[in-house]
């Protein structure tokens, strides 16, 4: 698995880990049962505290995607639940998808579409917020 | 360690002195030997034992008060103050060490000389008496001491690699020149041995112990100060 | 955390004559944790760093490293014992060469670990032979560091451990302190170099003229610090924003700009009422949030 963290993108390192396991599993490049590094390693490995890395594993542990075996290491558990936390990925990634494309087609630039999202994920959560 | 440090640190300056001293010594037996022929051989020995004595204290109280140099105050004007105190060891403990390395060189330094004389004496078979070696080394000693004192003191006190060794320097200077008046507790005069010749260069008399403690004492209370100027300083 | 703090001060302060360097400092360290100390030069971090390693006495105020009196001298003998310092010089003893300052350093340390140093050595392309004198400031860094990391100390100080790396240094400097923070080492290190922090940290404090101004996790700041741009029909007055929160207003034509540390939610609420044409919310980088911090103080 090839994790790459960015310090420029200002969010929190542990949830960009979390996210690229979790992308990882969706995708099949994690199975069910593979072994993640140790925490140790891959702290040294990202060059990043290993606060980091236990934080975004215990967190995953809490999710249910990973196993966390003291001394032995953490290994990925597709369940049930998991799975249909990857289907619901998978349905939203296409709906994005098509989203992306018609803004595409009313003229909008990448970075702007990039901006938009971006922003609206920033913004509360309880309200929709009108931009017009 | 710090003894190993404290070598490391010093040994070039202290292998400089003793190169230096030991040609000294050679000059003063081989050179003074020479053109003496007129007197006798006893008169030639203390005339001898008594220049030599002249130059090597000049050469040793140069050599020590060099030695002496170093220590928390200039570590910190070259910058690795911050090393040696994060070591735990008190302050105390590395002035102490420093201290006794220094006196231990400087009587390395004053008694490799009369070695070397005696050893060529005897070598010439030449007479040696014990007894003046023995005052002089002790007029060495007795009179250094207090330089080294205010060797370690001004070390302590002025931060900069060459304004300590000159201030030392300078009160070398001052003792050299200093008034009549003085003469009772300069220590250079002491060292000179001038107050208890017999001859204009021979030592005779008994010992001045007690001088030679009030010396010590005094070096004592120079070197007690540092320490404790050094304990409370920031760094 | 339950563990008792590595480092804590209470009213710590220094002053030199009239210049107070350290004023009313109190700094919580926690173990186990990589912590970064920031503030601008002259900002008092390196007094701080000395007073708690017992270089500089305290004016006012006490401290405690590993449970122990920074005022102390018997205590602070055993700090030394535990803690090992990088200092900002970087500076050794000249007359040494390396392999005998690593032998004087070790005689100090029961716990030393020669593997740890030969490895290290190696890594940092060290030579031995070398004296002190005729090594480059990024070689002497690394020295200092290798005879730090060996004494496996529990606490690991570093003051600027980055100035005078190039960026292969930096890396080995990171690689570094990130596996003695996993070998249960707490570091507490000072830099100017935001990027190296952001990326190592867990937490940032921040020092301003003496005092504490900052002391958050880092992943709390990346959380809950936002800067919101807002385009406006008829610009409002900036002193109906200064709410809760808000960091810094800066307005040019009908564009406002807020940065805020909390309560984005109320600031778009407010923008809203005031008719905003846009609301964007975007991410504020650690960078931006110290330089604020630092100028608000």
């Amino acid at each position: 698995m090839l994790i790459k963290l960015s310090t420029s993108a200002g969010q929190p390192l542990y949830l960009q880990l979390m996210q690229q396991i979790r992308h990882a599993i969706e995708t099949g490049a994690l199975r069910d049962g593979d072994q993640l590094p140790g925490i140790r390693t891959l702290a040294e490995e990202l060059v990043v505290s290993p606060g980091t890395v236990a934080k975004a594993y215990s967190e995953l542990e809490h999710e249910g995607a990973l196993a966390l075996h003291h001394g032995a290491g953490a290994f990925v558990c597709v369940n049930r639940r998991t799975r249909r936390f990857g289907d619901r990925v998978q349905a939203a990634r296409e709906r994005v998808d098509h989203l992306i494309l018609r803004l595409r087609d009313e003229g909008l630039l990448d970075d702007e579409i990039r901006r938009l999202f971006e922003g609206g994920l920033l913004l509360p959560r309880v309200e929709t917020v009108g931009k017009r | 360690m710090l003894w190993y440090k404290a070598w490391l640190e010093t040994r070039t300056r202290f292998l400089v002195a003793v190169a230096g001293i030991t040609g000294l010594c050679s000059y003063v037996v081989y050179e003074l030997g020479q053109d003496v022929t007129p007197r006798s051989t006893v008169d030639h020995y203390y005339s001898t034992l008594h220049s030599g004595h002249r130059l090597i204290a000049i050469m040793w109280l140069v050599a020590m008060s060099l030695l002496m140099m170093g220590g928390l105050v200039q570590e910190k004007a070259a910058g690795v103050s911050s090393f040696t105190l994060a070591l735990p060891v008190s302050r105390a403990r590395l002035m102490g060490v420093r201290i006794w390395a220094g006196l231990t060189q400087a009587a390395a330094l004053a008694v490799l000389p009369w070695i070397v004389i005696s050893a060529v004496f005897s070598v010439a078979g030449w007479p040696i008496s014990l007894f003046q070696v023995r005052f002089y080394l002790l007029l060495l000693a007795g009179g250094g001491i207090v330089f080294a004192g205010v060797a370690v003191l001004i070390s302590s006190l002025v931060d900069g690699q060459y304004t300590a060794p000159m201030l030392v320097l300078g009160v070398l200077l001052f003792c050299a020149n200093a008034p009549r008046s003085l003469n009772s507790v300069n220590p250079l005069v002491f060292m000179s041995g001038r107050d208890y010749m017999a001859r204009p260069d021979m030592l005779a008399g008994p010992i001045p112990w007690a001088r030679l403690a009030a010396n010590v004492g005094a070096a004592a209370l120079f070197m007690f100060g540092s320490v404790k100027v050094v304990q409370n300083r920031d760094f | 955390m339950t563990c008792s703090p590595a480092i804590e001060t209470a009213g710590l302060c220094k002053s030199y004559g009239s210049t107070r360097a350290v004023r009313d400092l109190n700094l919580t360290v926690q173990p186990n944790r990589i912590t970064a100390f920031l503030g601008l030069n002259g900002a008092g971090k390196s007094t701080t760093i000395k007073m708690l390693l017992g270089m500089i006495k305290p004016t006012a105020g006490s401290g405690t490293v590993l449970g122990r009196r920074i005022d102390n001298p018997a205590d602070s003998v055993a700090i030394r014992r535990a803690v090992a310092f990088v200092s900002e010089d970087k500076r050794l003893y000249s007359y040494m060469t390396v392999e005998q300052i690593v032998r004087f350093t070790s005689g100090f340390f029961p716990g030393w670990r020669s593997d740890l140093a030969a490895a290290l050595m190696r890594k940092y392309e060290l030579p031995p032979g070398r004296k002190v004198r005729h090594l480059s400031k990024g070689m002497r860094t690394k020295l200092d560091l290798l005879l730090a990391v060996s004494r496996h100390p529990a606490l690991l100080i570093l003051d600027e451990p980055s100035e005078g790396l190039d960026p292969l240094g930096i890396e080995q400097l990171l690689e570094t302190l990130v596996t003695e923070c996993a070998d249960g080492t707490t570091v507490f290190f000072s830099s100017h170099q935001i990027a190296e922090v952001e990326r190592i940290s867990d937490q940032v404090c921040v020092i301003h003229k003496g005092g504490l101004v900052m002391d958050a996790s880092l992943d709390a700041l990346r959380q809950s610090w936002r800067q919101v741009d807002i385009v406006f029909a008829s610009i409002p007055d900036q002193a109906d924003f200064q709410m809760v929160g808000v960091e810094r207003i800066r307005t040019r034509g009908r564009q406002m700009s807020i940065v805020a540390s909390r309560n984005v939610e109320a600031i778009v609420e407010r923008a809203r009422d005031f008719q905003a044409s846009t609301v964007d919310v975007t991410l504020v980088g650690l960078r931006e949030i110290f330089l604020q911090t630092v100028e608000e103080n």
